[in-house]
């Protein structure tokens, strides 16, 4: 059984790799949809770490731009300034990012339900203030501009070019990684663990999970996944300023969590992959994108609240159930001998 | 006498200025069953979620398996093997039966799940088998008893503290549970809340009686159902 | 001759007064709604921006007298209010954990809202001002205070006080408050709940509506307002404890002087940290004991 799942998964990962690279490829040509592309598997890679956080473990965070911003400029800042290579800087950034993103967060994920939500937004709104009037290292709200790419040497490859698709299968394959990152804590322990504590935090503790040692574990892997991608978005963009990492872009991520289906590994795929290119194909709506992303947020939350995904898995299950309501009640037997 | 395995002494409990708890000591002994009873908002579910974890006592000291635990958090209460369920039932509603058992067995360090041959037996004892693919929360309110009691038996408790384990089931269910009850207390300590005296007389070998947080008798369950001030305190009022 | 710093001490303390009394009306809307229904509306900025934001296009574009545009913002509240009742906030009356959904939508309608702004008023103008309701400088015994502020002190001062009155003496307000200590209790002493949320929420947005024309009456203001204005309505509820008037009114004033002697010195923004950081910490420390329901 489990090695046939695991020739399963193995399949699904690789045909998941071989679609990354074949959009990078056939989107080539023009560089307008690559770009999309791109955007679209950066916001793949943050609706995974948002999904494990609030789809998995029922933590609604506000913050996750902000520690998105931390491993952006973190980046930037030893790529520009003190010359590291980039793919030094990433992780060195990154882990603290989400070591950052721990310590804001720790007071405020001893809180429960909307406290926490709150506190989130608030230490979120602090760290937009915080990028705005620290220009030293954030050249203020100007921004950073001009961010150049890096250049990347593969053994056995030589100097890649990444001006080119390169980039974009990159950033595909690493938003693969986060998946697949979140698709494994779902099979382990852990996975049942931070469902129970989605589910009733307080039966799960009294089960003897220790629940805040598991919410802070999610908190550090998913700030992780989110300061990877802002990173990698800053060197993909080319410019990043605080507004880059404002509420709002909390705000959609969390929205294209919701909309395609929090809890589901495919949801939050299929909501990058619906809202994202959205803006860029209409340019009249890039004017209202706020506008259209706060409807959705609204009409998500009252009419749809499995999402995308989770409606269809609903209906489908439904189906199936119907076909075999051939299941009796269960009468009391008589006790077993012992 | 048996080893103590709960000994809670002098325990007090405020809530704003009313005492839930007044200077309550329980001793409980290895393998012994203890009853406890007393009118509505009398502190016997305060103590058991203090005794749990759940809430923090003002004074005195609670020790179980011999160390104490007053101050500890309920997860890590739990691992020392003393559990609890609750008087409204609580499962992971949404969750099928398989997976509430599974995430127990996981959470007891069992890694085989459903397939560990200790949670086979309690799914085939409480008679779970064929509904372990069912929403927990689409459950008859019996069957969601014995889903609570399997998970915490999972866990492999030296106490199990239950809260009204007959609550809101009919007469025929709780013969049934009484049964399941009666085999339990040959192979666990037990610590019950009830309201219904049938339980308490059948299963209990000793019985604590709260009234107002206080402790007002503790004994043998046929002196204590014939304690005049017991009678008149709760008994009388109960009509049981 | 009067000594310049003593002046600007002086207009310090009236600025305060003033600020003050807009914050500590506000806040008591958000607070009521939030204490009552328990929705804690992440919008209040952008309402409390919108109500001046019309009145300011009635007055100039369409040359409205000024007392008539916001009176007439005020009336136009109510029906909108009640739409947003029926149309969204009754639908989550019997969610557990309303005020998650709550707090998520209300960010939904301030994302909408605030990009309505930037694609309308936004385009029209930077700074906006309500005409004076007077002119000139009013001497309360040292304090020089402009005509128009002392106006809306005045009204701001004039509403806390009926806000007060009313919860306390007035049917309605008493059914709210017995609401806000007790839902069960209320509903089972025969008090309609699902009544005293709509007039709940009614109440609440049109407090938050007067207190930024109010707020318009005394200032020019620009769309940044909506953003500070929200957090410091927020961050004065969770300090002065979630539903309580009292707290709202206290901190609200303490809150408006902070912002009027911060803004002498440095900038707004300063204050607007500030008060993050208040709330941060009322949400760290006492997680329970303020804010236990």
């Amino acid at each position: 059984m489990n090695r046939m799942r695991a020739s399963k998964d193995m399949w699904l990962w690789i045909s998941g790799a071989a679609l990354v690279i074949g959009l990078a490829l056939a989107t080539a040509g023009n560089r307008f949809a690559a770009f999309i592309i791109g955007i679209v598997f950066l916001n793949v890679l943050w609706t995974a770490g948002m999904n494990l956080l609030y789809g998995y473990t029922g933590l609604v965070s506000m913050m996750t731009a902000g520690v998105a911003g931390i491993g952006a400029y973190g980046t930037v800042k030893l790529f520009l300034d003190y010359g590291w290579s980039f793919w030094f800087a990433v992780p060195v950034s990154a882990v603290g990012a989400a070591a950052v993103g721990v310590i804001l967060g720790l007071p405020a994920l001893r809180l429960r339900g909307f406290y926490f939500v709150l506190s989130s937004l608030v230490i979120q709104v602090a760290l937009t203030l915080v990028f705005i009037y620290f220009p030293q290292f954030t050249n203020g709200d100007t921004g950073i501009t001009q961010i150049p790419r890096p250049g990347l040497w593969l053994p056995g490859f030589g100097a890649v070019d990444l001006t080119g698709p390169g980039f974009e299968i990159i950033l595909g394959l690493l938003a693969l990684a986060g998946v697949a990152v979140v698709y494994m804590i779902i099979r382990s322990r852990m996975g049942a663990f931070i469902i129970a504590i989605r589910e009733d935090d307080l039966l799960a503790e009294e089960l003897g999970i220790d629940v805040t040692r598991y919410k802070v574990m999610v908190f550090f892997i998913s700030s992780l996944l989110m300061a990877v991608g802002g990173a990698f978005y800053a060197v993909y963009t080319g410019f990043i300023s605080p507004r880059s990492f404002d509420v709002l872009m909390s705000m959609n991520i969390w929205l294209m969590v919701a909309f395609g289906g929090r809890g589901t590994i495919a949801g939050p795929i299929i909501g990058s992959a619906i809202l994202v290119p959205i803006p860029f194909l209409l340019q009249e709506l890039y004017q209202i994108k706020d506008i259209f992303y706060g409807s959705l947020i609204i009409l998500v939350t009252v009419a749809m609240p499995a999402g995308v995904y989770g409606t269809i898995l609903k209906w489908w299950r439904v189906r199936r159930q119907k076909q075999n309501t051939a299941v009796a009640p269960v009468a009391i037997k008589r006790m077993p001998a012992e | 006498m048996n080893e103590i395995l709960l000994d809670a002494r002098q325990v007090e409990k405020q809530f704003g200025g009313i005492r839930a708890l007044a200077s309550v000591d329980v001793q409980q002994a290895v393998g012994e069953t203890l009853g406890m009873i007393g009118p509505n908002g009398s502190g016997k579910t305060t103590f058991v979620n203090v005794v749990s974890g759940h809430l923090s006592i003002d004074a005195g000291s609670i020790s179980f398996a011999g160390a104490p635990i007053s101050g500890r958090r309920p997860h890590a209460i739990t691992r020392a093997g003393l559990t609890r369920t609750y008087q409204a039932v609580r499962v992971f509603s949404k969750l099928t039966v398989a997976d509430n058992l599974r995430t127990t067995a996981l959470a007891a360090g069992r890694e085989e799940g459903v397939k560990d041959s200790h949670v086979r037996e309690l799914i085939h004892w409480l008679e779970l088998d064929r509904r372990l693919d069912a929403i927990a929360g689409m459950l008859t309110l019996f069957e969601q008893r014995r889903l609570e009691l399997a998970m915490r038996l999972a866990l492999r408790p030296k106490l199990v503290m239950l809260d009204e384990p007959v609550g809101g089931l009919s007469a025929v269910e709780i013969t049934h549970m009484m049964k399941l009850l009666g085999e339990l207390k040959t192979r666990y300590s037990l610590f019950v809340i009830e309201h219904t005296m049938r339980v308490i007389r059948e299963l209990a070998d000793r019985v604590v009686v709260l009234v107002s947080g206080q402790k007002i008798a503790d004994g043998r369950p046929e002196e204590i159902l014939r304690d005049e001030r017991v009678v008149r305190n709760y008994l009388g009022s109960q009509g049981a | 001759m009067v000594d310049p710093n003593l002046l600007i001490g002086l207009s310090m303390l009236t600025t305060g007064l003033v600020l003050g009394a807009i914050f500590a009306l506000t806040a008591a809307g958000v607070t009521i709604v939030y204490g009552c229904i328990w929705l804690p509306n992440a919008a209040s900025g952008q309402f409390f921006l919108l109500a001046p934001l019309v009145a300011w296009s009635l007055s100039t574009a369409m040359g409205w007298s000024p007392i008539l545009a916001v009176a007439a913002v005020l009336i136009a509240g109510l029906p909108f209010a009640y739409l947003l009742e029926r149309l969204l906030i009754r639908r989550f009356y019997d969610v557990p954990d309303r005020n998650i959904a709550y707090f998520v939508v209300t960010l939904g309608i301030t994302q909408i809202l605030s990009g309505v702004f930037s694609i309308t008023w936004g385009q029209w103008s930077d700074q906006y001002n309500i005409p004076p309701l007077a002119e000139g400088v009013v001497f309360i015994g040292p304090f020089p205070l402009p005509a128009n502020r002392l106006i809306a002190l005045v009204g701001a001062l004039a509403l806390l006080g009926a806000l007060f009155v009313g919860l306390r003496y007035h049917r309605f307000g008493r059914a709210l408050r017995a609401v806000f200590q007790n839902r069960e209790a209320a509903a089972l002493r025969g008090v309609d709940v699902q009544r005293i949320y709509l007039g709940a929420f009614l109440l609440g947005t049109s407090v938050i509506f007067a207190g930024g024309l109010l707020y318009a009456m005394a200032y020019s203001f620009d769309l940044s307002v909506a953003w500070s204005m929200g957090i410091t309505a927020f961050a004065i509820m969770i300090v002065g404890g979630p539903g309580s008037v009292l707290g709202a009114l206290v901190v609200g004033m303490l809150f408006g002087f902070v912002q009027a002697a911060v803004s002498v010195f440095a900038s707004p923004t300063a204050a607007t940290l500030s008060y993050l950081l208040a709330m941060l910490v009322i949400l760290l420390l006492r997680p329970s004991g303020l804010f236990a329901r």
